[in-house]
């Protein structure tokens, strides 16, 4: 990961991608409010699937970026149907816990597919171009521009489609919703698809960016993501957004200062901070004696 | 033969003393700990650099005393204690669930990263290493092993005594409450922070004991030794053998350890893809965790209910079959759904 | 004339933007049965959650038995003898119900880890003699057939019921109870109307948050009625029917 915090610029292009996994976690918390530990495997699913249509099946980028997405809303759904629904009968720590144990299968499983090491992705990354201050690759400002579309797609999904209202109903009150009609496993399923296709993209995007990834690198997304949800409001998509954005300028920030291996432990040591002074999220009024998701 | 299962006999007692502090905190108190391996790390550390004397250049460690072994344990235990109230007193304050798992798993981090890093500590990644012999020297190998299987089967039934003890105690009974209601204990005069906090120090001081029996067997520890994802195995023992109820710990502690070691005997792990045996018992770890959770996760031996002193009590070959169906007297522990949690 | 067990000052507390409780004060005598009553929204359960430490007021004082609570949080101010309820029954469901009880007792002394482990004996020896007393009190609420079923497997009458166990084996000097009715069947509703009565004996002044005028009329010696916030009228029943800011406000309105 330490390749990964080089520039700003660089850095903007990486806050992107958070942003994109925050709010993907952020919905499947919104619509099942679960905590999902096995967030970042889905992410790294959609990254290792890239790599396989890239180097194995030698396809161009634009349809490896689409297996990658399709992957992993297909990783997320059977997350969803295998596990999450089934726990839905039982305390959220249970829940909670049983992603823990997902997570450690899925990315064991990878670990032992592709092994430990890192791979790295064939995609050219195009001419150096000078946009003001900043130095990009052509395949960064893609990159950019691509979480851009993405998170403008989101929104319309929310606001303007009937699954963004009906999710918004499910989220709030899942029983209330079924009993007016809502088909409110179906809409779950759904969200899960989406909050899961975002999540595939969101690994390919890294991949490029980086240019390698392995099976591990779930464990900072999950760690980011929850960071930026939490921290702007949990559940809340443009809470997450906002959590996102200040999550990378405080990451930004701390890495002019000190080095970029440190730069997790600040993120972390910004959660923490943010549960203990502001633990709804920077985004959401109100306050609470205990903390729980 | 005898040399391996007795190597395996004294390790899962070791990690049944571990279990033991861990279900404290999480079968007791509810509170999801992943930090207990730090603990367990500092109390290795602490007792090998209190007992095994002065580095030599270029291995560099702080202390390097020459204690006798039981104060160097009794002092490293003081230690962790010491690191586990200032995190317990950060997490435990209003966080909850996975917010708590999260704060103590940052700290977990900080102290793994600190100790790999930060070679003056403990020698950093080559770590430290030297005979601790805490049963004086002078003895054959093999006496050697056997006499101090016993000593920590030994240490292992105190522990279990002791907790057992506090477990039916009134004491554990208030933990529990809290762990079930926070709001309606602080309605009855419990301070939950304090509960909870006095449970997470006392597990955290067990973890540390488990660490100085730890320090006499390997002899040897650097980071490689204590990766913190290894504390799955530790939440898999208790879920096989009984959250809450600490016969059930150590009895799951047992299974699982020995299971796992056994198992992997089986498994090949060949040399050049050497990440293959630890990837499938981290897979076997998740599946446990995840199957136990959804079809018995109360375990083998569930939490044992207070009664009125009336009950006639069921053999355990009676308990373990769970034969009458009382199923409606399981723990709800985990089962229940999200929606009857009550809004703190 | 002796000064009230409970004195509420002048207290409020805003939500947002919202006054929840808005210069409230009542006064409480110790010995009585007070009802508190009001339209949804007054403010009510509000204002427990005010007294007993789960929120605290933004002004205003809340004096109980001469000591100032606000400020003060909630286990320190029940360890004073005061005891509140929710408006839905919360027992600690994975213990057995007899524990629960025993849990209520408040013996807090016997929960030090070094006195478990030291004279662990002793307390077991303190706790057996309790047990007759603890029996009898669990018969006298019926649930002495369930006093080892773990308080989950109970049923909804029988967890309100034992709500009412543990107050008593907790012998309050204060019990608010917050809607002690809700969803109760009229037979259960008898016995949770004796069950107040029995405390009163027991010596604990009770405050009840009830919309059951009904009963309210039948338990409590004296009604104090909330609205928007604060405090409109405080007397008899009967004095109260005749108050046209309280029948404005609720009685007015009530549909029997």
């Amino acid at each position: 990961m330490s390749i990964f915090w080089i520039s700003l610029g660089q850095g903007l292009a990486v806050a992107a991608i958070l942003a994109l996994s925050s709010v993907a976690f952020t919905l499947e918390y919104a619509v099942s409010r679960v905590v999902n530990l096995a967030h970042g495997e889905v992410l790294t699913i959609g990254a290792f699937a890239a790599y396989v249509c890239e180097t194995n099946l030698h396809q161009n980028i634009y349809v490896c970026a689409l297996v990658a997405t399709i992957c992993g809303a297909l990783a997320a759904t059977g997350l969803n149907y295998f596990l999450i629904e089934r726990f839905r009968n039982q305390k959220s720590l249970a829940t909670l816990i049983a992603t823990l144990g997902a997570s450690l299968i899925l990315q064991n499983l990878l670990l032992i597919i592709f092994g430990g090491a890192s791979l790295s992705y064939g995609f050219s990354q195009g001419n150096l171009l000078h946009v003001g201050p900043f130095l990009w690759t052509t395949l960064t400002i893609e990159v950019m521009v691509s979480a851009v579309v993405v998170a403008i797609l989101i929104y319309l999904l929310l606001q303007r489609t009937r699954l963004g209202k009906a999710l918004r109903a499910v989220s709030q009150n899942r029983e209330l919703s079924q009993v007016s009609g809502i088909p409110a496993r179906g809409i779950v399923m759904q969200t899960w698809a989406v909050a899961g296709a975002v999540s595939g993209f969101a690994g390919f995007l890294y991949g490029e960016t980086v240019g390698t990834i392995s099976p591990t690198i779930g464990n900072g997304f999950l760690l980011l993501s929850i960071t930026a949800a939490v921290g702007g409001g949990l559940g809340r998509p443009y809470a997450t957004l906002g959590g996102a954005v200040v999550l990378g300028l405080v990451m930004s920030i701390a890495g002019t200062y000190i080095s970029s291996a440190y730069q997790l432990v600040v993120a972390f040591g910004f959660l923490v901070v943010m549960l203990l002074v502001k633990p709804n999220g920077i985004f959401i009024r109100g306050s609470a004696q205990t903390v729980r998701a | 033969m005898l040399q391996y299962w007795t190597a395996i006999l004294t390790e899962a007692a070791i990690f049944a003393v571990l279990a033991l502090g861990i279900d404290m905190i999480w079968g007791w108190a509810g509170d999801f700990d992943l930090s207990a391996y730090a603990y367990f790390a500092l109390g290795v550390y602490m007792t090998m650099v209190m007992t095994i004397g002065k580095p030599q250049a270029p291995v560099v460690y702080i202390l390097g005393w020459h204690l006798p072994y039981p104060v160097a344990v009794i002092l490293a235990v003081v230690v962790v204690v010491a690191f586990a109230a200032i995190i317990g007193a950060i997490a435990l304050r209003s966080l909850r669930e996975v917010y708590f798992s999260i704060t103590t798993l940052g700290a977990v981090w900080a102290i793994y990263y600190a100790v790999e890093n930060y070679t003056p500590l403990f020698n950093g990644y080559n770590g430290v290493y030297g005979l601790v012999d805490p049963l004086g020297g002078g003895l054959s190998y093999n006496a050697y092993h056997y006499l101090f299987l016993g000593f920590c089967l030994l240490v292992l039934l105190a522990a279990y005594v002791v907790v057992q003890h506090l477990s039916t105690s009134p004491f554990g009974r208030m933990v529990r409450a809290v762990r079930d209601d926070e709001r309606a204990a602080s309605v009855y005069g419990r301070n939950v922070f304090w509960a909870k906090y006095r449970t997470y120090l006392f597990g955290a001081g067990l973890a540390g004991l488990a660490g100085g029996l730890f320090a006499a067997y390997i002899g040897a520890f650097s980071p490689l030794d204590w990766k913190p994802t290894e504390i799955f195995v530790l939440y898999a023992a208790i879920l096989v053998g009984g959250r809450g109820n600490p016969k059930g710990v150590v009895l799951g502690s047992f299974i699982v350890y020995v299971g796992f070691v056994e198992m992997t005997r089986y498994i090949p792990s060949p040399a050049a893809r050497p990440e293959l045996g630890p990837a499938l018992r981290q897979i076997l770890i998740g599946l446990l965790i995840v199957l136990m959770l959804k079809y018995r996760p109360s375990g083998l031996l569930p939490e044992k209910l207070g009664d009125d002193g009336t009950i006639r009590r069921r053999s355990w070959p009676e308990r373990l079959l769970r034969s009458s169906g009382t199923a409606s007297n399981e723990p709800e522990l985990l089962q229940g759904s999200s929606k009857d949690e009550v809004a703190p | 004339m002796t000064s009230p067990l409970l004195a509420v000052k002048d207290v409020s507390k805003h939500f947002g933007g919202v006054a929840a409780v808005n210069g409230c004060s009542m006064s409480i005598s110790e010995g009585s049965v007070v009802g508190l009553i009001g339209p949804n929204g007054a403010g009510k359960s509000s204002l427990i959650d005010l007294i007993s430490g789960f929120e605290r007021p933004d002004s205003g004082s809340v004096v109980f038995a001469g000591r100032e609570l606000v400020g003060r949080r909630p286990d320190v101010i029940s360890r004073m003898g005061l005891i509140r309820t929710f408006q839905t029954p919360r027992e600690w469901r994975d213990l057995s119900v007899i524990d629960n009880v025993r849990v209520g007792r408040s013996a807090l002394s016997r929960e030090s880890i070094w006195r478990s482990l030291t004279s662990g004996a002793r307390l077991r020896r303190e706790e057996a003699a309790e047990n007759q007393e603890l029996f009898d009190l669990m018969a006298h609420y019926r649930l002495d057939g369930v006093r080892n079923v773990r308080a989950s497997g109970l049923s909804g009458g029988q967890k309100r019921l034992l709500e009412f166990a543990r107050i008593a084996s907790a012998k309050p000097r204060l019990t608010i109870l917050d809607e002690p009715m809700g969803g109760v069947n009229p037979v259960l509703g008898e016995r949770i109307g004796e069950a107040i009565r029995e405390l009163k004996r027991a010596g604990s002044t009770v405050v009840v948050v009830e919309h059951n005028l009904p009963f309210i009329e039948k338990t409590c010696d004296e009604v104090v009625v909330m609205d928007l916030g604060s405090v409109i009228a405080q007397g008899h029943f009967d004095e109260l029917r005749n108050n046209t800011r309280v029948v404005d406000a609720y009685l007015g309105n009530d549909d029997e």
